[in-house]
């Protein structure tokens, strides 16, 4: 805006001045990017957030002890025992490499920094270059005064802050700086036709891969935009050489992470981008006939080989999937199209909060206003329809529906609407706030209306500011790891449990302990507890979750046999029902029955959890597998005794009575947090003297029945 | 007298270079109404020749103070119980002190009667699965052909590792018994089995057990090694059947007391076949390793190597990959070492236990196990592209392509000067 008010300046002085506010304007949007992503750490601490970000964390911590190559090469026997995991090939390593790199920088330049305080603030970091990078796309879309918005925007919109604040050290932290980067050299590319550009798209794009598993939507993001534009008949040998060379370079690179491997020839996800640089072969060899022979019979040539193509490429691709040498396509893939099938085949899936549908008001929490300006750029764009608009057309339709239905992916939509919005909201001010002196008499119902509509988006663009502030504070800065609350007189307060409890499974247990909990805690304790885990966040082996889902939901005994095959030592459960905390195991209980339902239909079955009308309880009328399984016992284990016999579950509002909680007798409570949200039993040792657990204590808890029980002749087996 | 003698005794224990592994202090708790200690004297005294600190305690005296603990630490090592008379042994000492002390690694013999069986060592023994006949039971035989006792021969015996016979011919002679059913738990160690033909049953009351069900001498071994024996008649062990079964209850003191029956390991070793430690190079997927484990057994005296075949090694992770037997190697003095020769780690990367877990009836347990471990193969450790030889042809492919563009970039520069037209006409297209 700052821009426009000052076209009408002329001088030798108006470059300078330009120059000045831009940087100035930058450096304001770094500033407002970076600052409002602190309120995390001003309000907790600086921390690492969440899940995820604990096992960046961690790699990051093993990459900068070891070389690149041992890193490269990690295989980590201290998660998913006894399996353990071939980390440095299952990873993207692109963020922590960067990490690591900024770290080395830092150490060269004399300012050793702690790897911990550049992984918390790499976020912030980044996204400042990303609204520069948001800047360059809208200007070659529109002007540099809809970039600038549009750079504003990016640096401040929820949507983008609430992956990438200080602390979430997360993949997307850097993803989406370098889905900017790579689409801003793609749009400058494919304009321009030039080699230099397309090669530096395929290098970001190479980037991008190493980063984030999300590189798949550019993969195919820009094979549709080549496929749209040649539908439209616009190809041109610009496309030819920005598609082709950035094909040819990026899909090199990406077999160069070795998750990625040769997934860009094999998988089904990656075969448009294969098969769009097919057709624009075969595109650029007809338009070369084209201008070798008469209009008439090139027609007839066209058509006849078009279907000829199309038919050998889907058929080749059904044999090829048929026979095993494409893979099919991935779950996740699958439940982008139908949002009901991860819930009836692969409830993990499904299981992941991030992958469940948006609500609706949420478009609006994390944009605000953009989100109805957002359809009015698009349209804008549609009215003047050049190449690289049909980009952001394909770009902003895609991910619409992808967003509607994977919360996650609201991520990768903000970027588009910013750019829209601020299409639309710089048209809107071009129009509205041009006061240019060509047009001489003062009109003032002219003026007015200027006003009131600049006067009401200028106000509008203040409300989104108060908002996003509001929002960012809120709703996106708890580290989650720290819980905020407040005590009985309204003071602000912290609860710490689960640091509490991750530092007693630290300084208490061996440190090759393993550790039995849901895979959500998995990354948790392994970045905080430092044990061995059993399943974590990275679920590549559903039935290895599958296990500890069935161990939690079997009675005791069983659990013990799974949990004894598995070595295990200690299990953690979190139960939020003194504190009223919602996301807690019981809650989940679902997920871990249905999950390993799955493996062992007949040993667990979810209806058994469900009362006969029909209900999810947990009191006194719960079923008995429910009251037997482990999960149950655990959780609810002298709950009632803490208030007394009779315990109201905060979270499912049900009232526990001590006759509901059987005791526990192959697991000892070792550890239970302040507000008891985690709970940690140890496995108790088998009986030297061969007995079941259970009739240990049966024994203990009462000699008298045993003394007269057993004074008959018991029934045993015949000795053999 | 026997004041006289406990004295004595501990005196004597002083200077005494214990036989059993663990400690040599003993309690005997005995009921002076029903057994008069001399009638077990052949018993004791060898017992005594063999370096046990005997404590004697009869329930009956009201004043003796019975105590098997002091604070959490055990007063004794090993602890007889002789039949007694009513229904507790004392005040302190209850079935679930007695199940307290052996799981604190004490060894108890327990010896009952069918006069008497008291609540707190038949409490004791039904938690360990022996369930002794209750009072007024009796083991009878009517295929025996002596009517004042049964005779079993060296058939009846199940341990060998609790007693050989020397003599096949061997017969011991049971008078007036209890007879044990048992559980099947692994940690029971049958050592005397009643006769086929023989049945145990009260007066008008329902049979207890019949034939080879029965057992008349009973071990146990607990997790911890500690042991426990039950026999069912005090006349076994007494001197008027010291000449049938005079050996048999030596070994079983022996066995019980941890004399005899005990192995132990010092550990174990492996590596990779050069010796190379896994600290030095962790393992990797299908690397060649070998294993050792050492035994040793004691003899009464001391240790020696122990020598068996039945020793097997594992690698699993949750399934054994490997089983193998091992074949002794090397030994020294004390420890015999088995090893399983060299062999090829699975070609599957995980967290492995190596484990030895060595556990016969009769033996004391031992198990030993190791968590290493077994990487995938880093990214330059797989074989080069041209030692693959079906790679060749792909790799000529690969530098005939480069070779051809690079002539292609040599004509393409040399001549385009002379064919400008065509070229730029071929761009607009």
């Amino acid at each position: 805006m700052s821009v426009h008010k000052n076209d009408g300046v002329r001088g030798v002085i108006l470059p300078w001045v330009q120059t000045l506010l831009t940087v100035t304007i930058f450096v304001a949007m770094f500033g407002a990017a970076i600052s409002s992503r602190l309120f995390s750490v001003i309000r907790f601490e600086s921390i690492i957030h969440e899940f995820d970000p604990w096992f960046n964390f961690r790699a990051t911590k093993y990459l900068v002890s070891h070389s690149f190559l041992e890193f490269l090469n990690w295989f980590d026997d201290r998660t998913w025992y006894p399996l353990g995991r071939v980390t440095g090939g299952t990873l993207y390593p692109g963020l922590m490499t960067t990490s690591g790199a900024v770290w080395h920088l830092f150490r060269k330049i004399g300012l050793p920094i702690d790897i911990r305080n550049i992984c918390v603030m790499f976020a912030p970091a980044f996204s400042g270059v990303t609204a520069w990078a948001t800047y360059q796309f809208t200007k070659e879309i529109k002007d540099s005064s809809a970039g600038l918005l549009a750079g504003a925007f990016m640096a401040i919109v929820p949507g983008y802050i609430s992956r990438s604040v200080a602390g979430s050290y997360d993949n997307e932290a850097i993803a989406i700086t370098l889905l900017m980067v790579t689409f801003m050299f793609w749009i400058k590319a494919q304009k321009r036709g030039s080699i230099l550009y397309a090669a530096l798209t395929a290098l970001f794009y190479f980037y991008m891969v190493s980063a984030w598993g999300g590189y798949v939507f550019i993969t195919n993001l820009i094979p549709l935009h080549i496929f749209i534009l040649i539908l439209m008949g616009r190809y041109n040998s610009k496309l030819y050489a920005a598609y082709t060379t950035w094909y040819a370079i990026g899909t090199l690179a990406s077999m160069q992470i070795p998750f990625v491997g040769f997934l860009p020839i094999r998988s089904n996800d990656h075969m448009a981008a294969l098969g769009v640089f097919g057709l624009i072969q075969i595109v650029a060899f007809g338009n070369f006939i084209k201008s070798q022979v008469p209009s008439e019979k090139f027609k007839i040539v066209m058509v006849v080989s078009l279907l000829v193509i199309l038919g050998v490429g889907v058929a080749g691709l059904f044999t090829l999937t048929y026979m095993g040498f494409i893979a099919p396509w991935t779950g996740r893939f699958y439940s982008l199209w139908d949002t009901n099938y991860a819930k009836i085949h692969i409830p993990i899936i499904a299981s992941v909060s991030e992958h469940q549908p948006v609500a609706w008001p949420a478009f609006f929490f994390d944009t605000h206003f953009l989100i109805w300006l957002f359809p009015a750029g698009v349209f804008l764009l549609f009215l003047e329809l050049k190449d690289e608009h049909v980009f952001v057309i394909a770009y902003s339709v895609l991910c619409s529906y992808f967003a509607g239905v994977m919360i996650r992916l609201m991520l990768t939509l903000t970027p588009v609407i910013c750019v829209a919005a601020a299409v639309t909201l710089s048209k809107l001010f071009d129009i509205y706030l041009n006061f240019s002196k060509d047009e001489k008499k003062l009109d003032y119902s002219s003026l007015l209306s200027r006003l009131v509509v600049s006067g009401s988006f200028i106000y509008y663009l203040y409300l989104f500011v108060f908002h996003s502030t509001w929002v960012t504070r809120i709703a996106y800065s708890s580290p989650s790891v720290v819980l905020p609350s407040t005590t009985s007189d309204g003071r602000p307060a912290l609860i710490d449990d689960f640091r509490e409890a991750y530092y007693w499974l630290r300084m208490n247990t061996d440190e090759d302990a393993k550790v039995a909990a849901w895979w959500d805690y998995g990354y948790q304790i392994g970045g905080m507890a430092d044990r061995t885990t059993l399943v974590d966040n990275n679920t590549w082996n559903n039935t290895h979750i599958a296990i500890v889902g069935k161990a939690m939901s079997s009675p005791e005994w069983k659990s013990y046999q799974i949990f004894k095959q598995h070595d295990v030592d200690y299990v953690l459960v979190i139960f939020g029902g003194v504190l009223g905390f919602s996301g807690d195991d019981i809650n989940k209980f679902l997920w871990m029955i249905r999950i390993s339902e799955g493996i062992w239909p007949d040993e667990i079955k979810e209806r058994d959890f469900f009362t006969s009308s029909n209900e999810y309880r947990v009191d006194s009328r719960a079923t008995k597998t429910m009251k037997e399984s482990l999960l149950y016992k655990m959780s609810y284990k002298d709950f009632p005794a803490l208030f007394k016999g009779q315990g109201q579950d905060k979270v499912r509002g049900q009232a526990i009575s001590a006759a509901d909680v059987e005791p526990l007798d192959y697991f000892e409570e070792v550890f239970t947090s302040e507000n008891w949200l985690v709970r940690i039993y140890q496995l108790r040792d088998e009986d030297p003297e061969g007995r079941d657990l259970h009739d240990v204590g049966l024994f203990e808890r009462n000699t008298k029945s045993a003394r007269k029980r057993n004074s008959k002749k018991p029934s045993l087996e015949m000795r053999v | 007298m026997l004041r006289s003698f406990i004295v004595a005794l501990l005196t004597f224990a002083a200077l005494a270079n214990a036989r059993c592994v663990q400690g040599s202090r003993t309690l005997v708790i005995y009921d002076e109404r029903l057994s008069v200690l001399d009638n077990y004297s052949n018993l004791f005294n060898s017992m005594r020749e063999r370096d046990y600190t005997l404590d004697f305690i009869s329930v009956a005296n009201e004043t003796s103070s019975l105590q098997l603990f002091k604070g959490e630490n055990k007063i004794y090592d090993n602890l007889m119980v002789f039949p007694i008379k009513g229904k507790t042994l004392n005040k302190h000492v209850s079935g679930k002190s007695l199940l307290q002390f052996s799981l604190a690694g004490g060894n108890v013999l327990a010896v009952s009667s069918p006069e008497s069986l008291s609540d707190p060592v038949r409490l004791f023994l039904n938690q360990l699965g022996i369930y002794p006949s209750p009072k007024d039971y009796r083991l009878v035989d009517h295929f025996q052909k002596s009517s004042d006792g049964i005779r079993i021969g060296t058939d009846g015996l199940k341990n060998r590792f609790v007693y050989k016979p020397y003599d096949e011919e061997e017969d011991f002679f049971i008078t007036n018994s209890s007879v044990a059913i048992l559980d099947n738990r692994e940690q029971l160690v049958p050592i005397l089995v009643a006769p086929r033909t023989s049945y145990a049953s009260g007066k008008g009351k329902d049979l207890w057990v019949s034939g080879s069900q029965g057992y008349l001498v009973v071990g146990f071994q607990a997790l911890n090694n500690a042991r426990t024996a039950w026999v069912g008649s005090p006349e076994f062990l007494s001197n008027s059947n010291h000449q049938s079964n005079g050996i048999l209850a030596k070994e079983l003191t022996k066995w019980t007391f941890k004399e005899k029956g005990v192995i132990k390991t010092n550990g174990f070793r492996h590596s990779h076949i050069d010796g190379t430690s896994y600290e030095e190079a962790p393992y990797k997927i299908k690397d060649a390793v070998n294993y050792e484990v050492s035994f040793s057994e004691w003899n009464g005296e001391e240790w020696q190597p122990f020598e068996a075949t039945d020793i097997q090694f594992e690698l699993k992770m949750l399934d054994p990959y490997y089983r193998l037997n091992l074949i002794p190697s090397h030994r020294d003095e004390t420890y015999q070492w088995y090893t399983t020769g060299d062999f090829r780690l699975p070609d599957h990367h995980g967290v492995f236990t190596f484990q030895v877990d060595y556990k016969r009836a009769g033996l004391s347990l031992v198990s030993v196990s190791d968590v290493k471990a077994i990487r995938h193969l880093a990214h330059d450790e797989y074989p080069r592209s041209w030692e693959i030889t079906n790679a060749r042809v792909y790799i000529s492919g690969i530098f005939a392509v480069i070779f051809a563009w690079v002539l292609f970039v040599i004509f393409f520069v040399s001549t385009s000067k002379t064919t400008k037209n065509f070229n730029t006409e071929k761009k607009n297209n």
